[in-house]
């Protein structure tokens, strides 16, 4: 599904050029749970914008199902990140004006061929899979850190994606709903929803069947978690 | 994204921030306001201003002592103090012999105190013939018009205005039949006009006093010349065929050869509405002109207002663009914003201009000037919408497409 080679993104200001990925290559196969890890600033969230399609890289190549990002124009582009794509940020980014249903529902607002009964549907069911059905119609201002992350994970799961974007997505969370929202991730890969989860910690990277480290924008080490995968018991421990 | 949305999610964006909305839109609401109100308004003055020339009789011609400079309009010569006797009574009759010319009505005035009693008036006073009152339309209410007879006789009679009659004698009392004195002349009442309200020049005509010219040139003014000729066109003739042989005539009577030196001006009711026409129309566009400064000011309020909120939603802007947004549903999103609020101001502007130019009618009609007409002219509500419209679009493309430029990562990234 992902195919990554050589891949570079250097970043020009003035005169300087920032490296922060310096030719990295893996591939990802659908319904993989995939971990990046590696301490602050060594192009792990690079990597992840990349491959998110929300950013072009430099040097390299990258193929998403076969098609390379350098064939596809911007509107490609958002297209497949509307059509395949979900995302889940540290930060929510939640329309804290908007309710639960409006915030879950803004990628259908951009799918083709949804009709107002379907969209209706598909967020009443990605909102009850989070378990927040009763939260349906709350503004998303005034719900808890994990309420809002589970908000976030429904936002991105609302279009039947097949691969999900997850980044530091505990890291504002207490362990309680730390532990909630990558039971969620966890349960959504064993739907057959890819994931892809970039995070600093060991601990929550481990939840992941494999683990690329990354360091000064180089794979330092890629491999699978060899032991059992933890479960989401096991985070408060 | 469908545009529905994009509405839905404008109307939302609005609602959340009212206050700031409604200060936004004040200024296309003023601007918008003061376009419909000066529109209308004007749109009333011209109907008023031409209602009133054109009740002085459609098929009338003014013949002016004076001639104009090169054929352009100059103002009569004896409003600029100047006395020309060029008109006399043997044009009157030259005239009068014309077939296509109905009737031709010589007039003198001036202004006197007219008295009844203790009561008294300043009036303008007109000398004419019997036919004044069926050529410039003035119908008496009360009492009868003098006749050609009184004219020819130098008789002592008076057709008095409306407002005139009121002020000497009072609800009470039936002028007719009364006498009144008119510089230092008794004139017996003989009729009350019915109410006509100001003509043209700004003459109250209910304030008029009209008297047989005989008597008016010999015994008050002691002069043989006449300060106006009207000639009623006949209505097989075209008016503009009438006007040449009224030239015609004149200018043998006065042994005139060069038309250039023309001792009189004619001018018809058509030639005098065109002036007037154009004149107010001018002053219309002009005013609407100088109002829409404010739509200008109001828009770029909507700009920086529109450029505010795109700062402040950077965020917003860069998670619908991860999650699919391309940059056109960004722009047709932030620019259906700008123009709702154009077009809410716009609406709003409307209403507030209908409700004031309703209550300067109600003021006009009924306190001013009768005769005053409502007028809500559709011309200035679509130039209103679809200008307030175009303000949203002009000054809405600028922060939308600064908006839909924003990279999706740096979106996200904006603290």
């Amino acid at each position: 599904m992902i195919d990554v080679k050589d891949l570079k993104k250097d970043y020009f200001d003035e005169d300087n050029v920032t490296s922060a990925l310096r030719g990295v290559s893996f591939s990802i196969e659908q319904g993989d749970f995939v971990s990046i890890i590696g301490p602050s600033g060594s192009g792990k969230s690079t990597l992840l914008q990349i491959l998110s399609f929300l950013d072009r890289p430099t040097g390299g190549r990258y193929a998403f199902f076969g098609k390379s990002i350098d064939d596809m124009s911007d509107q490609e582009l958002a297209h497949v990140r509307n059509k395949d794509m979900g995302f889940v940020f540290q930060s929510f980014n939640l329309l804290s004006r908007l309710s639960v249903y409006e915030n879950v529902e803004i990628p259908l607002l951009y799918a083709e061929g949804v009709s107002v009964a379907d969209r209706k549907k598909l967020v009443e069911d990605a909102v009850h899979s989070v378990d927040l059905d009763e939260k349906l119609r709350s503004e998303a201002g005034r719900l808890s850190g994990g309420q809002k992350q589970r908000v976030a994970i429904a936002r991105a799961l609302v279009n039947k994606p097949n691969v999900i974007f997850a980044d530091e997505p505990t890291g504002n969370l207490d362990s309680k709903s730390g532990a909630q929202v990558m039971g969620i991730l966890d349960d959504l890969n064993k739907k057959g929803h890819t994931i892809i989860l970039v995070t600093h910690e060991t601990y929550t990277a481990e939840f992941a069947d494999r683990i690329i480290r990354i360091r000064d924008g180089s794979i330092e080490n890629d491999e699978p978690v060899h032991k059992p995968r933890r479960s989401k018991d096991e985070f408060f421990k | 994204m469908r545009v529905k949305d994009s509405f839905n999610s404008a109307l939302d964006s609005l609602h959340h921030g009212r206050m700031r909305s409604a200060l936004t839109m004040l200024g296309i609401v003023i601007g918008i306001a003061s376009v419909i109100i000066l529109m209308s308004i004007g749109q009333s003055a011209q109907d008023y201003i031409l209602g009133q020339v054109q009740g002085i009789g459609s098929n009338l011609i003014f013949i002016i002592p004076g001639g104009t400079e090169n054929g352009r309009f100059q103002s009569p010569a004896q409003s600029q103090g100047i006395l020309i006797t060029s008109l006399v009574q043997n044009d009157v009759d030259a005239l009068s012999r014309e077939p296509s010319i109905d009737a031709v009505v010589p007039l003198v005035g001036g202004q006197a105190d007219a008295i009844y009693g203790d009561n008294d008036l300043t009036v303008t006073y007109q000398g004419t013939t019997a036919n004044f009152f069926p050529v410039r339309n003035f119908t008496v209410a009360n009492g009868q018009p003098f006749t050609a007879t009184d004219v020819a006789a130098y008789n002592h009679v008076v057709v008095i205005g409306s407002d005139l009659a009121t002020t000497l004698f009072g609800a009470n009392i039936n002028p007719v039949g009364k006498d009144i004195r008119l510089k230092n002349t008794t004139f017996r009442v003989v009729g009350v006009l019915a109410p006509k309200g100001t003509g043209p020049g700004g003459v109250n005509q209910d304030d008029l006093a009209i008297v047989p010219i005989t008597v008016a040139q010999s015994q008050m003014l002691g002069i043989n010349y006449f300060n106006y000729i009207f000639a009623s066109a006949n209505p097989a003739y075209d008016i503009s065929f009438v006007k040449s042989r009224i030239q015609s005539v004149l200018e043998q009577n006065h042994g005139i050869t060069n038309s250039n030196k023309d001792d009189f001006t004619i001018e018809t009711q058509q030639d005098i509405l065109s002036l007037l026409g154009n004149i107010t129309s001018v002053l219309t566009l002009f005013l609407a002109a100088i109002a829409s400064i404010s739509l200008v000011v109001g828009g770029i309020g909507i700009m920086n207002i529109m450029l505010v909120s795109v700062i402040e939603r950077t965020r917003e802007i860069g998670l619908r663009k991860a999650v699919g947004a391309t940059d056109r549903d960004i722009l047709q999103q932030f620019l259906i914003e700008s123009v709702m609020l154009t077009f809410l101001g716009g609406i709003i502007g409307i209403a507030i201009g209908a409700v004031v130019v309703t209550l300067a009618w109600l003021v006009l009609s009924h306190v001013i000037a009768t005769g005053w007409t409502f007028a809500f002219p559709l011309s200035a509500v679509l130039i209103a919408v679809f200008v307030s419209a175009g303000c949203g679009i002009l000054f809405g493309i600028y922060p939308a497409r600064q908006a839909a430029k924003k990279s999706p990562i740096e979106a996200l990234r904006y603290e």
